[in-house]
């Protein structure tokens, strides 16, 4: 394996001068030399001492470490921005209308069943000059050829991709699932081939990628310990193509060193949009000191569904009946009251995201539905055997033995720690006895991938242009000895995981597809796998006094506005090109 | 420097044989008598330093121990609206989430006590039997167990704290004592060592030996009451040094998981942006009350020290 | 003398020896997967995807190997100066994430210590000679060393930060700058330095000043003070050997201090958000990050050896009763 040293960062190594100055240390600290770089740009880039404050958005929230890969094939650890601001996809979302848009794609249409014909926008070129044509489409989706590399899995039912010219791409499926497709379509970005395909096959998870050359509407222009900053690509296709403008030339995303820390950047002005979790912030917004997108609760949108999950290996979580009477048992009115403070929003029964409300299944809901009330929590306890049989003041299972749960969060996630003691108190006022416990976060990832637990709380449901990808977690079959993605309490298939196949491949306008989702909300509420709890937000605040017109409800602008990894092809990019300098 | 060092002794910590004089307690004077303990209860209940320490530590202890008993709510109850500064109903204020900062605090008041008690036992037992081993049998066994302390001073004991505190989790304030204890031996061991040296040099000792007493009782009844004020302040230090670490533990999140401690409200605190939601009554009491505390039991070393070192009194 | 030299030697070779192998423990002791952590962290919803991304990573940081081999292989590359690649902050080089934090845990940290220990051992000495000074020192020495110190960053934050808005909050240095050697860049470095560096400051102040207060004390009431008093020599220069004899094991605490530097201000740079090795290794206990930590802890361990190796041949050097008392232990 060959990794590349990185060189030493201006940056620290300025700093350290400058310190050890101070310091009268007895060892200098050399000061690297730049490498050379693109021609003129190493120099057209010294020139600039700091970021003219007009020209320049401050967003925090989404990088919690130094900036140390480029490298958009893992989908994960890459600098704030790799994906959206350098690389782009195919498409990107709109979760509001739930459809897809096309971005260096110009359409894409299945001819038959088992055919998907995409066109490329003409003229699209990378940032180094080369041109981006269906080649380097192909190259992306081949790249899954490779078994590690995170979309291996499309070829078990995709069987080719052809160009057919310049800006066609031809796909063949065996096994089309529409869902899966549409979702690849607009999360994974088109690589350039001139590039990538120099790289070792060992190497495609691996290589930093530095100096990377995307697509984008921003290139790469330097990186420190603390920061990642993006420079816009004046060049760029979609200036012309998309319609889409970006006012800002530089784009600095800092390093998160803490939610307070945000906070107080934001409150001085030094951040323009965080996307950290800021507790308090509702108290911030009713007095117009920060931006939110609602202006009142929950001010944030939703983002992913905070669940319950039981372990239905153990008894009595194995009973459908007991995971119902918890669910019944716990007030998440409370939670989201005192541990939010209101800026999160109680999950709908069928924990569907308030962005699938189309597809609720009112009818199921009323049946099967849930609220909460805590005697009918133990009237369900009673009716299906479980009693206080030694007067403990909890149940006892039907065969008489105690109950003691125990619910983990991990140690330090502090609203996750409030709310496991609220739910721990409500289901002991409705006679489970539950502990809430907080062990460190990596025996919580232990724990919960191995099936070794009662309860815990879980939230790795989130948006995108399917709920097939919130059932694929809710009831993922088989169970397998590490359990990764979804299923984690590990219950046995209860006919769903068929329908959620079926789902994976009906196309979002065909008939049976609201079916479908009928019967899935319905097991869910029967079977209860997973408990919905409440929607953790997109968490998203602005200062105005240098940007604004940022996105809000009923407002000019209203794309999702996150910096997230995956997020800035659903609304990111948006919500920056839509900013107006203030004053 | 990770943490604060447990009092000024850390400071100085050397195997150099008179290193132990630089530590802020007296030597030990050959020919002290037990009849002189007497003596010096006497002149500690007139110094003024031992005195008002004695009644702030005492003090902070009572509310710790009587305080939650007169609270209706549990510390981590919400017990009222969220965010309220100081008032006639909440003493020092509620929390983001509407919890009673006083009860949290006299709550957190006994976990402080318990921290500090437990930790300096520990501590103090594990480094006073490697110190004295080491300093009155000299030789090989001197040499190993010099070597252990050794190992333990140079690894990093907070990193090894947090690592432990991740590890095996840290679920109650005992559990974090003993961890705390166990790596807070060291100096405690160099410095009672290069006491017990010095102190077997002295004539006393070679007289006892001469006369054939055996080596236990010789530590026992030459040795160790030579030593007693000094262990006495040992542990005065040891004492304020382990609050001071679980303060630290806790503040960075990892202190005990199930319980409430000064540490973990100021966590809490900052964790939930009190500094910039201008809510001072939620991190200014912990600290204050860590700070009283600590403060009174190094001031009581001090007076204890002019107690038992006569020259001092007259400064 | 040699053989002293000699046994002091191999007494630090074992200690590294040691404390290299529980570098190497430590890590794997902690609970959590780090490879699988990489996974989930990327959320893949494909299971099938997930067999050959665990073996690919597995491979790569070598942890499919027996336990007994990964020790051997992790001396292999140490002795390369290969630290491995940080899980945290893929791919990157170990020591390339540890050397871009130390400038900054240096620049803030021996400073501090520096400046405290004059100004600490200058008030402790003031003290020792004036009643009424010592009537103000001593108890805001002890106030000050008793101040849980991050409390004491959380005030400074809160009231010179937030409150009064003098000081900035977080980071090394403006976000809206880049670093160039300006005079505005390196002024704003200081500004961004201050803060940290006067908590850090202000906690150690008090204990070095009781300490010098307390050392000269006692100095004074040696046998050698006496008599020179008796000599009647005057009271200045009686004081001014007690200011060097007491300065020795000051020393020798400098120094200590010095040898953990490197561990970097933990809480402060919590605190303050400033972007040291102290942070690093919180955030790699938090992210499983093996091979970071090993590496600083490495950084951290070696620091101390060093300093108390070179205290030990100064000792040797300077105070020749320490010559004496090691012999008298073997005696």
């Amino acid at each position: 394996m060959n990794l590349p040293r990185r060189r030493w960062p201006l940056v620290a190594a300025t700093a350290a001068a400058a310190l050890t100055l101070a310091a009268c240390s007895g060892d200098p600290i050399d000061a690297p030399e730049e490498s050379p770089d693109v021609e003129g740009l190493a120099e057209a880039r010294s020139l600039v001492s700091e970021y003219p404050r007009e020209e320049t958005v401050f967003t925090s929230g989404a990088q919690w470490g130094p900036p140390s890969s480029w490298n958009p094939i893992p989908q994960s650890g890459e600098a704030t921005g790799v994906r959206g601001l350098l690389y782009e996809p195919l498409f990107s979302f709109d979760p509001a209308t739930l459809e897809l848009e096309p971005w260096l794609a110009e359409g894409g249409e299945w001819t038959d069943a088992d055919t998907y014909v995409l066109t490329l926008r003409d003229g699209l070129t990378w940032q180094d000059g080369e041109v981006l044509d269906a080649e380097d489409v192909v190259f992306t989706v081949e790249l899954g050829k490779v078994p590690d590399v995170r979309w291996s899995n499309l070829w078990t039912w995709l069987s080719s991709a052809t160009a057919t010219d310049a800006t066609t791409v031809t796909f063949e499926f065996s096994d089309p699932r529409y869902q899966e497709w549409d979702n690849f379509l607009y999360t994974s970005s088109v690589l350039p081939q001139h590039i990538v395909s120099t790289w070792a096959e060992t190497d495609y998870n691996s290589n930093a990628n530095e100096d990377p050359i995307g697509s984008g509407a921003f290139r790469y222009s330097t990186h420190g310990q603390d920061r990642m900053v993006w420079e816009r690509n004046d060049d760029w296709w979609g200036t012309e193509a998309l319609g889409l403008e970006f006012p800002m030339k530089y784009v600095v995303d800092i390093v998160n060193p803490s939610n307070e820390v945000a906070l107080g950047l934001l409150l001085q002005g030094g951040l323009d949009l965080s996307n950290n979790f800021l507790p308090g912030v509702q108290t911030l917004a009713d007095s117009d000191k920060l931006g939110t997108y609602f202006d009142e609760a929950p001010y944030m949108l939703s983002a992913n569904t905070a669940v319950l999950v039981p372990n239905a290996t153990r008894a009595p979580m194995d009973d459908a009946e007991f995971r119902r009477a918890m669910a019944f048992a716990i007030d998440v009115d409370k939670i989201v009251a005192n541990a939010y403070g209101g800026i999160v929003q109680k999950a709908h029964p069928t924990g569907l995201l308030p962005a699938y409300s189309s597809l609720y299944d009112e009818d199921v809901v009323d049946e099967h539905g849930f609220e909460y009330d805590t005697d009918e929590a133990a009237s369900i306890l009673a009716a299906a055997g479980y009693e206080d049989t030694d007067g403990d003041g909890f149940v006892e299972t039907p065969a008489g033995e105690k109950i003691e749960l125990d619910l983990i969060v991990p140690a330090g996630w502090t609203d996750w720690m409030e709310s496991a003691r609220v739910i721990a108190e409500d289901l002991q006022a409705a006679g489970i006895d539950v502990t809430a416990d907080f062990p460190d976060s990596g025996a919580v990832d232990d724990a919960r991938s191995s099936g070794d637990f009662d309860l815990l709380i879980n939230n790795w449901a989130g948006l995108s242009n399917t709920p097939w990808t919130y059932y694929n977690y809710l009831f993922h079959q088989p169970v397998r000895d590490l359990q990764l993605v979804g299923n984690f309490g590990r219950a046995p298939d209860a006919g769903a995981w068929a329908l959620v196949e079926q789902l994976s491949r009906t196309a979002s306008d065909s008939p049976e597809y609201a079916q479908i989702m009928g019967e899935l909300q319905e097991i869910s509420l029967t079977q209860m796998p997973m408990i919905p709890l409440w929607y953790n937000g997109l968490w998203a605040q602005y200062n105005t006094s240098t940007w604004e017109n940022w996105p809000t409800d009923g407002g000019d602008s209203t794309a999702y506005p996150s910096t997230w990894g995956g997020f800035w092809q659903m609304g990111g990019l948006r919500t920056l090109a839509a900013l107006q300098p203030a004053g | 420097m990770t943490v604060p060092s447990p009092g000024p002794a850390t400071t100085v910590a050397d195997d150099a044989p008179d290193a132990g004089a630089a530590l802020d307690v007296p030597d030990a004077r050959p020919g002290r008598l037990p009849g002189r303990r007497h003596e010096a209860l006497y002149f500690a209940l007139r110094n003024p330093k031992v005195v008002g320490a004695a009644v702030v530590i005492l003090g902070l202890a009572l509310l710790g121990l009587v305080g939650p008993l007169f609270a209706d709510h549990g510390p981590n109850d919400y017990a009222g609206p969220t965010m309220q500064p100081p008032s006639g109903e909440f003493w020092f204020g509620t929390t983001m989430f509407g919890q009673d900062v006083w009860v949290q605090f006299v709550a957190g008041l006994r976990s402080t006590f318990l921290v500090g008690v437990l930790g300096s036992v520990v501590a103090g037992v594990i480094g006073m039997t490697i110190g004295f081993v080491a300093g009155f049998r000299g030789g090989w066994v001197d040499e190993l167990l010099t070597m252990l302390t050794n190992v333990v001073l140079v690894i990093p004991g907070f990193v090894v704290l947090i690592v432990i505190n991740t590890y095996l989790g840290v679920r109650s304030v005992p559990m974090q004592a003993l961890y705390i204890g166990l790596f807070s031996w060291p100096w405690v061991a160099r410095a009672v060592r290069a006491q017990t040296f010095s102190l077997r040099a002295r004539e006393f000792v070679d007289l006892a030996r001469l006369s054939g007493v055996p080596t236990r009782t010789i530590i026992v009844r030459e040795v160790a009451p030579n030593m007693y004020s000094y262990l006495f302040m040992t542990f005065v230090l040891l004492f304020g040094g382990a609050i001071l670490t679980a303060a630290s533990l806790d503040f960075i999140g990892l202190g005990p998981t199930n319980a409430v401690s000064l540490g973990l409200m100021m966590n809490q605190a900052v964790q939930w942006s009190a500094l910039h939601l201008g809510m001072w009554w939620w991190f200014v009491p912990p600290g204050l009350g860590i700070t009283l505390l600590v403060g009174a039991l190094y001031v009581m070393n001090v007076g204890l020290d002019e107690v038992f070192n006569p020259k001092l009194r007259e400064m | 003398m040699r053989t002293y030299l000699a046994r002091k030697a191999t007494l630090y070779v074992l200690t590294f020896l040691v404390a290299v192998t529980l570098n190497w423990l430590i890590p794997r002791l902690m609970p959590g997967d780090p490879v699988q952590r990489m996974i989930s962290r990327a959320g893949v919803q494909h299971p099938e995807s997930i067999g050959p991304m665990v073996e690919y990573y597995e491979q790569l940081f070598g942890l499919d190997l027996p336990v007994w081999q990964q020790y051997l292989n992790y001396w292999g590359s140490l002795l390369r100066g290969d630290l491995g690649v940080s899980i945290w902050l893929f791919p990157s080089p170990v020591e390339d994430v540890i050397l871009r934090a130390v400038p900054y845990t240096l620049g803030l940290m021996l400073p501090a210590i520096l400046l405290s220990w004059v100004v600490g051992n200058w008030m402790g000495a003031a003290a020792a000679r004036r009643k009424a000074l010592d009537n103000t020192v001593l108890p805001a020495s002890y106030l000050l060393t008793a101040t849980p110190y991050m409390w004491l960053a959380i005030l400074l934050v809160w009231g010179l930060g937030v409150v009064a808005g003098w000081f900035p909050v977080a980071g090394g240095y403006d976000f809206g700058r880049r670093p160039t050697m300006s005079v505005a860049f390196v002024l704003d470095v200081l500004h961004h330095w201050f803060l940290p560096f006067l908590s850090l400051f202000l906690v150690s102040l008090g204990g070095w000043a009781i300490g010098m207060r307390n050392l000269i004390i006692y100095e004074l009431e040696s046998d050698y003070a006496n008599y020179l008093a008796a000599l009647g020599a005057p009271q200045r220069l009686i004081r001014r050997y007690a200011f060097r004899n007491g300065l020795l094991p000051q020393i020798t605490g400098l120094a200590l201090q010095l040898g953990t530097v490197i561990g970097g201000a933990l809480v402060t740079e919590v605190v303050f958000a400033y972007p040291g090795l102290g942070y690093l290794i919180l955030q790699a206990v938090q992210n499983a990050d093996y091979f970071l930590l090993q590496g600083a802890l490495l950084f951290v361990v070696v620091g101390v050896l060093v300093a108390n190796f070179v205290i030990d041949l100064v000792y040797v050097v300077v105070d020749p009763r320490t010559r004496t008392g090691l012999q008298g232990a073997n005696a």
